[in-house]
């Protein structure tokens, strides 16, 4: 959904009613909510505000550089959610495997290496999307086998031990462009072009109708499965974005970088605001919500507060924002 | 084909001295503003196999929950016996002797059928003799006729037919005297039901009472002595079924006078856009056949369960083990699956809007362009303008308001949803095939009429319309043929001048030629 295309329906009225009645939701139910996360968002600002050194340099590009790899996570994995298939476990692991394979192939030159990297990410995860969108397996649990799956096969094959690069092919991944540092305008880009493909391809629209209902898609004749296989390679190419970044910004693949990862992702959806049943929600509105995670985990380590208590908060969060959600659905 | 009264078969009417043991007596039920039942009275006598019709409505099942203890009525008595008693719950009535055989069986799967023929019954004490409960399971199972079932083996692995015979073998062990099944043919094939009839005949042998709810007349004709038709509530007339024809049956249950025979001619008009050959879809359908031309509406008409609405779902390539030839445009098209059938043309609209039918968090925009996007794209990017000027001449030609574009699906009434699930076909192609699965179920009159008068518009644009129902006033008031479908198979075909509901009636009830 655009706000371009929005506005056009609401034309005709808007002359009539004030223009801010176009702007707030017109239920009063829908309204609490919308006052609920107004308050939740505003309580964000005066806590970065109060917190001492929360404006610096430092932790302002810590921020952004953390809220990148989230960032590129979240928006892969808005696709899983809105194809209706929740979320996928597998997203961290498919992280660090990208970055080792990225480091892996390093040798043969940074483009190739980077186009390994996504292949890979698509192919692993793609793999998934077959079996979940043609075999209509339970999403979750396909999740969990593919990360005991790809596990496995990764240590085995690296023994468990790091992956680092000879030379310094990726020091251009360190760069900033414009200023930006790279990770962050990968992020920025990548979130753009997901945004482009959910908006304005047969895909993306696709994608909006699989998950908002499968046999509505079936019975209109369209091809759900091959959608479902098409919204995990996109979330695989995400993650390997994310990976790639990271084993660059580290010198380094490990299957300890990607822990985690796909947790604090689905919280960044869900905090987005995409409906965790599919089919609503966008990867712009994922991008805030890595945002708003980064924002809370870094005024929680400026206030000495341990990684558990990072982990408590996120989780309370979490459970507050799926509330909402049953809340508003419940209308 | 005729409609004949020589089937009755031969059968030995009830005993007229027998004592009756159960019945009602000018029983009333009313639902708000609805009377249910009017000053109802029945009895029905030992030994007596009774046939209950009526259309949807009728008041059939209301009766029923009276007999069994879930409805109180708000006049009149439950008589047993001679006696009026109170049945206020289903524990009084199984103490008085009814007992209902469910129309979802109310067994265990994973229990041995003899712990099911057992289970919650009051008759088991404490401390029993577990042999003596085995042998009267297994003399129970033995008079149905059904001594091959091993008390041993698990419900869940017996057939819907079996199920059935330990469900009455458990009603049986519990005294039930006055036996009530509900449609209990539906989900059973012909050997399975040759079974049920056979164990329904020991019953009566043993003194026992039957009351049997059937849509299908034949079953009446072939088991039952007596038949009480109910409309609107109010009991018509009880008849004992050897002196009454099917046609006079037909006519109490309408309320008025069956018409004459009609021509079977056959006039074909436009060229054939859609030819279904041998049809089948494993122990639903078999070897259905029709063929549909341009500018047509065609009618499967046929009861719920009757094969009608799969007949149209596997068209639309939504049932994976169909079976037969089918020709679109003189194209063969392979059965299932939905892409391949919308590719060739065909187009499918549901009556179960919210789970085939809308794509519920969608704008009404995004569900009126569902299925166009394809048209309106170039590389599998989207041309918004265009799509959005389809949308606007769509919504006005479906006759929903351009300033709905933008609200949720889920807020608009059913109507208005059905409405968008035919405007997303309507420029589709220029000779379509608009497959429809009840789509007027749970519609306001208003709005059926529009959607009426867009089949008609689909008709204009040369497409062919097959519509599955089992509503009879929509099906005589929008065919132009009418196929009729019962348990599976065909019956008749009938064109325009041809179509008269009590010949539909009669065909997906008591099918004259066809299936018994």
């Amino acid at each position: 959904m655009t706000d371009a295309t929005r506005a056009v329906g609401t034309k005709e009225t808007a002359g009539a009613q004030p223009l801010w009645s176009n702007l707030l939701p017109h239920s009063t139910h829908a309204r609490v909510l919308f006052l609920i996360r107004g308050l939740a968002i505003l309580g964000l600002i005066v806590a970065a505000l109060t917190t001492p050194g929360f404006f610096t340099a430092v932790s302002l590009f810590s921020l952004l550089n953390t809220t990148s790899f989230i960032g590129c996570v979240a928006v892969g994995m808005t696709f899983i959610t809105l194809s209706g298939n929740i979320m996928s476990f597998s997203l961290g692991v498919t992280l660090s495997t990208s970055g080792i394979v990225f480091i892996a192939a390093l040798p043969l030159g940074l483009v190739p290496a980077i186009a390994i990297a996504l292949c890979f990410g698509a192919a692993i995860t793609g793999l998934q999307g077959v079996v979940v969108g043609y075999f209509r397996a339970n999403p979750i649990i396909v999740s969990m086998a593919a990360l005991a799956l790809i596990t496995g096969c990764a240590t085995l094959i690296t023994q468990g031990r790091g992956v680092y690069p000879e030379g310094g092919a990726a020091a251009i991944l360190k760069a900033r462009v414009l200023g930006i540092p790279m990770p962050v305008a990968a992020l920025v880009t990548t979130a753009i072009v997901a945004q482009l493909v959910l908006s304005y391809t047969r895909f993306g629209r696709h994608l909006y109708m699989v998950g908002s209902n499968w046999r509505a898609a079936l019975a209109a004749g369209l091809e759900p499965a091959r959608t479902v296989l098409g919204a995990y390679v996109a979330a695989g190419i995400c993650t390997a974005v994310a990976g790639i970044l990271m084993a660059a910004r580290y010198s380094s693949g490990d299957m300890e970088l990607g822990i985690g990862y796909d947790y604090s992702a689905i919280s960044a959806v869900l905090v987005g605001g995409t409906a965790i049943s599919g089919g609503e929600g966008s990867a712009l509105r994922s991008l805030v919500g890595a945002f708003i995670i980064a924002v809370c985990q870094v005024l929680l380590l400026l206030h000495g507060f341990s990684t558990q208590i990072q982990y408590l908060a996120i989780g309370i969060i979490v459970l507050l924002v799926i509330m909402l959600q049953t809340l508003a659905d419940s209308n | 084909m005729t409609m004949s009264d020589q089937r009755a078969p031969a059968r030995e009417v009830a005993d007229s001295g027998a004592a009756p043991i159960v019945g009602v007596r000018n029983i009333s039920k009313t639902f708000g503003p609805i009377a249910a039942l009017k000053n109802v009275s029945l009895e029905v006598s030992a030994g007596e196999i009774r046939g209950i019709c009526g259309e949807n409505g009728a008041g059939k099942s209301t009766l029923v929950k009276i007999l069994t203890g879930v409805y109180r009525p708000d006049s009149g008595d439950v008589v047993v016996d001679g006696k009026a008693v109170s049945v206020a719950t289903p524990r009084q009535a199984q103490e008085h002797g009814i007992a209902i055989v469910s129309q979802e069986l109310s067994l265990c799967p994973d229990l041995s059928v003899e712990d099911n023929i057992w289970l919650g019954s009051m008759r088991v004490p404490f401390l029993h003799k577990q042999q003596s409960l085995r042998q009267r399971a297994a003399d129970a199972l033995t008079l149905l006729g059904a001594g091959h079932i091993a008390l041993d083996a698990p419900v869940g692995s017996l057939s819907m037919g079996e199920r059935q015979l330990v469900e009455i073998a458990r009603l049986l062990c519990r005294d039930a005297r006055v036996l009530i099944l509900d449609e209990p043919t539906a989900t059973l094939t012909d050997v399975e039901i040759e079974r049920i009839f056979a164990a329904l005949l020991a019953l009566k042998r043993e003194g026992r009472s039957v009351l049997y709810i059937t849509h299908r007349l034949a079953e009446v004709y072939t088991i039952c002595d007596r038949v009480t038709v109910l409309r609107n509530g109010e009991l018509i007339a009880t008849e004992p079924l050897a002196t009454l024809s099917q046609t006079a049956l037909i006519e109490l249950m309408l309320g008025r006078p069956a018409s004459e025979m009609y021509p079977d001619e056959h006039q074909i008009l436009g060229t054939p856009a859609l030819v279904v050959e041998n049809l089948s879809l494993p122990n639903i359908v078999e070897r259905f056949s029709m063929t549909v031309h341009r500018g047509e509406i065609l009618c499967i008409a046929g009861q719920v369960g009757s094969g009608a609405a799969e007949i149209v779902s596997a068209l639309a390539g939504l049932v994976h083990n169909a079976s037969g030839r089918v020709t679109i445009n003189q194209r063969p098209l392979q059965l299932g699956s939905s892409a391949r059938a919308a590719k060739s043309g065909i187009m499918f609209v549901s009556g179960d809007r919210a789970s085939e039918g809308i794509f519920r968090r969608l704008n009404v925009l995004q569900n009126l362009i569902a299925t166009r996007l394809r048209d309106y794209s170039l590389y599998g990017l989207l041309r918004i303008g265009a799509l959005r000027a389809a949308a606007e001449r769509l919504a006005k030609q479906v006759g929903v308001d351009r300033r709905r574009l933008r609200s949720r699906v889920e807020d608009l009434s059913g109507g208005n949803q059905q409405k968008l699930a035919f405007g997303r076909n309507l420029e589709k192609a220029k000779h379509g095939v608009l497959l429809m699965n009840e789509p007027t179920r749970g519609i306001d009159i208003g709005a059926r009429a529009e959607i009426y008068r867009l089949m008609r518009s689909f008709c204009d644009q040369g497409y062919a319309l097959v519509l599955a129902s089992s509503d009879l006033e929509e099906i005589v008031g929008i065919g132009d043929v009418v196929v009729t479908l019962y348990r599976g198979r065909r019956v008749g075909a009938y064109r325009r001048n041809e179509i008269s509901m009590h010949r539909i009636v009669a065909d997906i009830t008591h099918p004259t030629g066809a299936a018994p």
